[in-house]
């Protein structure tokens, strides 16, 4: 398969008043065209500034990104974001929302009602189209996420970049919006990179699991290949054991390689203290 | 509209059209005469201002009664928060003309505050203005002064009574405040007239050293208040009394806050106030429109006193209107119909307390003007000394009875007046004879400014710097 | 059903309680307050002015058509007499009535917001999105919002005197220096609020914008704009309010026509009248500014996304 991707060498300080901080330190990864990478480790462990970075919404410190062939070094329509919070406009409907990045992005190829196909058709493959003259404060949390999704799909990217988007809905929600990205990646093959914290979610959607270190100075852990077939259902393979194994592996390396220590007496003293607040509150 | 409505618009035009042609063929062969001679207005649409005061009342009555209109002027009348407001509208163009203090013009051309040339066509009217003191003062007064077989005090009361008074403050180091209109305000003369006359210095002022306050040696401190607001500072305690013309003095016995205790007229008697300023630009960029504006002032001052003042009563309510002086009617028809009221319930007959045109008070006599310099030297106003031709001079500079004479004039000529109603313009100099009715007894003789200046025992003299 | 019937009554009948209980008080204390242009003002005095007041205008009105009618005439005759004169209307030349003094103060006030809401809301983007002019302006707001616009007003007045001298003006000096002051008390409320805003736009959205890679003026019209509008309409409420009292008041101070000149008048005539006259003004003021204020929360209303800053 043709690498599309290619993040080398990857170092991101952050300055701030004690000198720079280091959050990522030497990244290296290779992505192939259509495949789904999940990017997953601990909370703080800089997955989300790694995306920033291949949306260019970020700039390294040190090394680059090349997208098929360019170096990345702003952001753009190619490399479409989902963000964690949906990030509609809330002033405009479901529609608007889309056709804003339609417009914007086929303005010079697509004839206006090739663009109202498109968006219906974007919209379609969300399962969104009954609510798509809705605006966002009418929509709930799953379906706001799905015009999000929509969106992005429309803008024919060449990477999604979708940064923890199931992070704030329930359970249930989520597993339906996970069953309709699969649906969707069956369709269109898009090469993804997806953030997460769940090990269920990224073993289910994934193609390789990149698993990163805590920080500081974070980096590439582990990488492990999800060979499982497509189309993958869940139910099946909850009883699979190459399934079982490859979430055990993933388990392992977050809670017993790169497990977060807090060390015993500082988290009791943080307890009274919370204790101590609480009842001074009171 | 319907179309019998929209016929019977078009025939009542045409019948409108019909009356005003006639009325066009009639007035055409009368007014040829004078329209040769006067020529229309340059400028129709003019601004006056004026302060809350009786004496606007020429003002008000051209525009009520169409005089104004007949000259081919479209007047509006704006009242002015005092008189600086007032003299700066003039001066920069945003009023074309106003009713102005007489010192206004004189001190403006000479440059005694701001600096602007302007003249005079008309003055407005004699006397009208009075000097009240609070409640309190009046009560420490009346002891001094002299009473009448009924109990009620003699007048005219000097100032003499309201010495003892003003030197019990100064003893016990209260200051003596005083308020008046505006610096070069009759009522900042008649009241120091007044208080110098009864022993009381009120004061000089040192314009070069930049002490224009008039308070230098002063035994009662004068300062500024506009006319409008003078009860409501007397009622504040911030003034003890204050020389204002009406009708601010009534309203202070109406509303129970002080007792006025002289008239100008007592005073000074037919003392000449206000006149009708503009700038001598306008009038020589629109000579047509100053002589048409002179006339529509001549008529009103006329109708205001024709029929031995039987007018006033119509020229009260007018005034009594919120947009020209606003009080109330009683208040105002007080003064203005020949009679004043004291203190409460005392009230004289005062006939001639407002005349607006008999004894020839519209005419702009140059002998007015320099008594108003005499006042602005005596007091230090007019810093170094002057001669008897500069204020001559510049009485001429200011004080247009040319133009006066064009409008007088002229109506006679239309039967609008009759040429006894004024100076025999062919013999007139300007000048009224020497007038020795003043409270002091002093004779004033226009043609002799610096003698006069001499008689009065408080008061800058020739050679005399501050 | 009971409970609902219940609560409108309680929605109507608590405000009229409070209305009447206002009233009783009011004319216990007018009936107790002797000023020296005699008892101050009750309801009923107030009530007898506004009808007053509306006479007054009426018969006013009956003058104009009568002075209409004579310029005509007299055009007629000097048409006749002077071929050459072009016949000119003029405006009536009469007083202003109180309902004249309203519609120029609301005309004035309108015009003032206006011209602010022009200057303001441009310049309260550009400051909201460079942190640059941010840097350079903050100092300056923050010194001149707190000035009373009044103390403006006398400069007001001769820059517009020395400016704007034309001999025969469109708009009268007067009216320019009222509006202008207007303009400097809406500008800094809404300038604030505007850059706030805008800089307190969601990051997220912001990053939708450079991921579509929206050119300047797009983001701006097509997220920025939208995205404060809460923010410029709560500004612009704040200001509008406070241009309302300041425009009364400048209006007192230079004498310029509008309601701020029939109180001061009113005030100087010291007539019997004058107080209730006044009184009644008061209520026309405060009546209007509240109108103003809901009608800007009615627009607010239509054009703002977030239907929560507008309820306030």
């Amino acid at each position: 398969m043709n690498e599309i991707l290619n993040i080398s060498g990857v170092v991101m300080d952050f300055p701030t008043p004690k000198g720079p901080f280091t959050a990522l330190n030497n990244i290296n990864l290779k992505i192939a065209e259509g495949e789904f990478v999940s990017l997953i480790g601990h909370s703080g462990c800089g997955k989300s500034t790694v995306l920033n970075i291949v949306a260019g919404l970020h700039q390294a410190t040190n090394g680059g990104v090349i997208l098929n062939g360019k170096e990345v070094s702003e952001p753009g329509p190619e490399r479409a974001v989902v963000f964690q919070n949906h990030s509609l406009l809330p002033w405009l409907t479901a529609y608007q929302n889309v056709e804003l990045a339609v417009k914007q992005v086929f303005k010079n190829t697509k004839s206006k009602v090739e663009m109202q196909a498109w968006i219906k058709h974007n919209l379609n493959l969300v399962h969104m189209d009954h609510a798509m003259h809705k605006k966002p404060d009418e929509l709930s949390g799953g379906m706001k996420q799905r015009v999000g999704i929509a969106r992005a799909l429309a803008m024919q990217p060449e990477i999604l970049l979708m940064d923890e988007p199931f992070g704030a809905l329930d359970a249930l929600t989520r597993a339906h919006m996970q069953d309709t990205l699969m649906e969707i990646q069956n369709e269109l093959r898009n090469t993804v990179i997806m953030i997460t914290h769940d090990v269920d979610e990224a073993v289910l959607l994934s193609d390789r699991i990149v698993m990163m270190t805590n920080g500081p100075a974070a980096t590439i852990g582990e990488i492990l290949e999800i060979n499982l077939a497509r189309p993958r259902d869940r139910i099946a393979l909850a009883e699979d054991t190459t399934y079982t194994k490859l979430r055990a592996a993933v388990l392992s390396f977050l809670y017993e390689k790169q497990r977060k220590i807090e060390p015993i007496a500082e988290h009791a003293k943080k307890k009274s203290e919370m204790k101590a607040s609480n009842s001074a509150a009171a | 509209m319907s179309y019998a409505r929209m016929r019977e618009c078009t025939i009542n035009r045409a019948y409108h059209l019909l009356i005003g042609l006639m009325l066009i063929a009639v007035s055409v062969i009368s007014q040829t005469v004078y329209a040769e001679e006067l020529g229309y207005p340059e400028k129709e649409e003019l601004k006056f201002g004026f302060i809350k005061l009786t004496d606007m009342a020429p003002i008000a009555i051209a525009y009520e009664n169409g005089y104004f209109e007949d000259e081919g002027l479209y007047v509006t009348i704006e009242a002015q928060a005092n008189w600086k407001v007032l003299l700066d509208g003039v001066i920069d163009g945003q009023l074309d003309g106003a009713h102005m203090l007489a010192g206004q013009p004189l001190a403006a051309t000479i440059g005694f505050g701001t600096k602007a040339h302007i003249i005079t066509p008309f003055s407005m009217d004699l006397n009208g203005n009075g000097i009240t003191v609070s409640n309190d003062i009046w009560q420490q007064m009346k002891e001094y002064i002299p009473k009448m077989e009924d109990g009620r005090p003699v007048h005219p009361i000097k100032a003499d009574a309201l010495k003892p008074v003003v030197e019990k403050y100064k003893e016990n180091g209260k200051p003596f405040n005083m308020g008046m209109v505006f610096p070069v305000s009759t009522h900042n003369y008649e009241l120091r007239y007044w208080l110098a006359a009864g022993g009381i210095h009120p004061g000089y002022y040192a314009p070069l050293k930049g002490d224009i306050s008039g308070q230098i040696d002063a035994d009662a401190l004068l300062s500024v208040t506009p006319p409008p607001q003078m009860p409501a500072t007397l009622e504040a305690g911030t003034i003890y009394g204050y020389c204002v013309g009406e009708p601010w003095n009534q309203q202070a016995v109406f509303k129970g806050i002080g007792v006025p205790v002289i008239t100008d007229y007592e005073i000074w008697k037919n003392n000449p106030e206000k006149v009708f300023g503009i700038t001598a630009e306008f009038a020589e960029k629109y000579p047509n429109t100053t002589v048409r504006l002179t006339r529509a002032l001549i008529r009103a001052a006329m109708w205001l006193d024709e029929n031995d003042n039987a007018n006033r009563p119509a020229a009260v309510k007018i005034l009594s209107q919120s947009n020209y002086v606003g009080a109330d009617y009683d208040v105002i028809a007080n003064s203005m119909t020949g009679t004043f009221e004291y203190e409460k319930g005392d009230k004289r007959e005062v006939p001639d307390f407002n005349v607006f045109f008999r004894y020839n008070a519209t005419y702009p006599y140059y002998s007015d003007a320099i008594w108003y310099l005499s006042q602005m030297r005596r007091w230090g106003q007019i810093a170094a000394d002057k001669s008897d031709d500069w204020y001559k001079e510049t009485a001429a500079e200011v004080y247009r009875p040319d133009i006066y004479t064009t409008a007088a004039k002229s109506l006679i000529a239309e039967g609008l007046a009759k040429a006894e109603d004024f100076p025999d313009f062919a013999t007139e100099s300007g000048f009224k004879p020497p007038q020795p009715e003043f409270i002091d007894g002093i004779t004033f003789d226009g043609s002799k400014p610096n003698e006069y200046l001499e008689k009065f025992p408080i008061g800058l003299k020739q050679g005399d710097e501050v | 059903m009971i409970r609902n019937i219940f609560t409108t009554l309680q929605a109507l009948v608590i405000p009229l309680i409070g209305m009447i209980v206002f009233i009783m008080l009011w004319s216990m204390a007018a009936s107790n307050i002797n000023t020296s242009l005699g008892k101050f003002p009750g309801p009923q005095a107030v009530l007898t002015q506004f009808s007053a007041l509306y006479t007054e205008h009426k018969a006013e009105r009956v003058k104009e058509k009568a002075f209409i009618q004579r310029q005509v005439e007299r055009n007629a005759k000097r048409v006749a007499a002077d071929p050459d004169y072009v016949p000119k209307m003029r405006a009536y030349t009469g007083k202003e009535t109180f309902l004249d003094q309203i519609i120029t103060s609301l005309v004035t006030v309108s015009c003032g917001f206006l011209l602010a809401a022009l200057i303001a809301v441009p310049l309260g983007i550009s400051i909201g999105l460079s942190k640059t002019l941010n840097t350079a302006f903050n100092p300056i707001i923050q010194i001149f919002k707190p000035v009373s616009p009044l103390a403006w007003l006398p400069l007001v007045t001769m820059v517009v005197s020395a400016l704007y001298a034309t001999p025969d003006p469109v708009v009268p000096k007067s009216f320019l220096n009222s509006m202008i002051t207007v303009t400097l008390c809406c500008l800094w409320p809404m300038v604030i609020n505007t850059s706030v805003g805008v800089a307190s736009i969601n990051i997220d959205l912001v990053n939708v914008s450079r991921v579509l890679r929206l050119p300047a003026l797009k983001h701006v019209q097509k997220i920025v704009l939208p995205a404060s509008i809460p923010m410029i309409f709560t500004g612009m409420r704040l200001s509008l309010g406070i241009a309302w009292m300041v425009l009364i008041a400048a209006e007192m101070l230079a004498q310029n026509p509008g309601l701020g000149k029939f109180v001061w008048d009113e005030f100087q005539n010291g007539s019997s009248d004058s107080l209730s006259r006044i009184l009644a003004a008061v209520f026309v003021i405060g009546f209007i500014g509240f109108l103003l204020d809901q009608g800007m929360r009615q627009i607010q209303r239509l054009l703002s996304w977030d239907k929560s800053t507008a309820s306030r």
